[in-house]
């Protein structure tokens, strides 16, 4: 794996410790998976991700990432109704390694209830939680 | 005076063979100790060694088109099919094929999946050169092969930065059922093993030594033997 230096921890967006990350948008929150998530799983050949509308909570299973011989289950940092996936990720699984914060986003959801974000960390919690 | 703690990265694997074992209570052993790893009943890692009775396993998005008999030849001898959450697509366990499931915290190890696979086709070749058999990575397909058939599998699972499920290598299990099958999702591959290898039939307790010494110098850890008695106690903590 790359050294934490070499990775790329954007300010904007919160971290769980399951290396998903959450950026709000119009009351809407983005969710994908951290540099630090990719870089650990590898080439990325698949990603499974739920059917708009459903709703799950905070810490539910939501998809799964394949990597080359391995599953990866996704749970969510934050509960809610997804109202968007990424479905460029069909095509192009490769994008959450080439553009995790950007192109690689993986669900937009509704939230259940605000304050769980909360219990989110910003980039040097998360930085401090890395480096164990 | 405070003992001196040695780091957590260099903390002994604990290891536990759990000899023959039907593929669905391995399974459900696997994930018990998963979850015990999650809810950090204890920080050791835990590394399984098992034989499967037979049975096929299907991988998370493996489909039964991988099967070259019927679905009612397959059920007429008994054998099983699993779908489980594992890469990778269709394989056989059967007696004979040493199996090891690495249950490791990858994040405190700061260990990536590709390094993983790695580590484990690493030990698989090792322990086939140490006996004789020159078993090497193919490019294009993970696993171990000699020439061109296949005689070691991976498919893993991560969950919370946990990783299970594992490798399986051909030690000297009946290559029958695999003819039942594309192995892996891969038309025109056969599998061997190192008894079809070999002139003589090498013992499973053998390979098992092998693949423990090996496994220690590939992973850089120590092993520490532990009960399943011991082990079930921290699970049910």
């Amino acid at each position: 794996m790359k050294e934490l230096s070499e990775l790329n921890f954007p300010d904007d967006v919160m971290y769980s410790d399951d290396h998903e990350w959450t950026k709000m948008e119009n009351d809407e929150a983005v969710i994908g998976i951290s540099d630090y998530a990719q870089d650990q799983l590898g080439d990325i050949v698949f990603v499974e991700l739920p059917q708009v509308g459903e709703t799950f909570e905070k810490g539910a299973e939501f998809g799964t990432v394949e990597s080359v011989k391995a599953v990866s289950e996704l749970f969510l940092p934050v509960g809610g109704e997804i109202i968007a996936v990424n479905d460029a990720l069909e095509d192009t699984p490769e994008l959450v390694n080439n553009e995790p914060y950007t192109g690689g986003w993986m669900l937009r959801i509704k939230l259940s209830d605000k304050s769980e974000l909360d219990q989110l960390m910003n980039k040097s919690a998360y930085l401090e939680s890395l480096k164990g | 005076m405070v003992k001196h703690q040695p780091p957590t990265r260099t903390l002994a694997c604990w290891c536990l063979d759990l000899k023959t074992m039907a593929y669905q209570e391995a399974w459900e052993f696997q994930q018990a100790v998963v979850r015990a790893k999650i809810e950090k009943n204890f920080s050791q890692d835990v590394i399984l060694f098992v034989e499967h009775a037979p049975v096929f396993t299907l991988g998370r998005r493996g489909g039964l088109e991988n099967l070259t008999v019927s679905e009612a030849f397959l059920e007429a001898s008994g054998i099983q099919v699993i779908q489980v959450e594992r890469g990778g697509d269709i394989t056989y366990h059967g007696p004979g094929q040493l199996v090891v499931y690495p249950v490791l915290d990858l994040d405190r190890q700061r260990l990536g999946i590709t390094e993983l696979v790695f580590m484990l086709e690493e030990i698989m070749i090792r322990v086939s050169k140490t006996l004789g058999v020159h078993a090497v990575r193919n490019p294009r397909n993970r696993g171990v092969w000699v020439g061109k058939k296949k005689i070691g599998s991976i498919g893993l699972a991560v969950r919370k930065g946990f990783s299970f499920h594992g490798m399986a290598l051909n030690v000297n299990l009946s290559m029958t059922p695999f003819e039942w099958i594309h192995p892996c999702g891969l038309a025109n591959v056969s599998m061997t093993s190192l008894e079809k290898e070999l002139s003589e039939r090498p013992s499973m307790q053998a390979v098992q030594k092998l693949t423990k010494q090996h496994l220690k110098d590939v992973f850089g850890r120590s092993l520490e033997a532990i009960t399943r008695e011991q082990l079930d106690r921290l699970i049910k903590l």
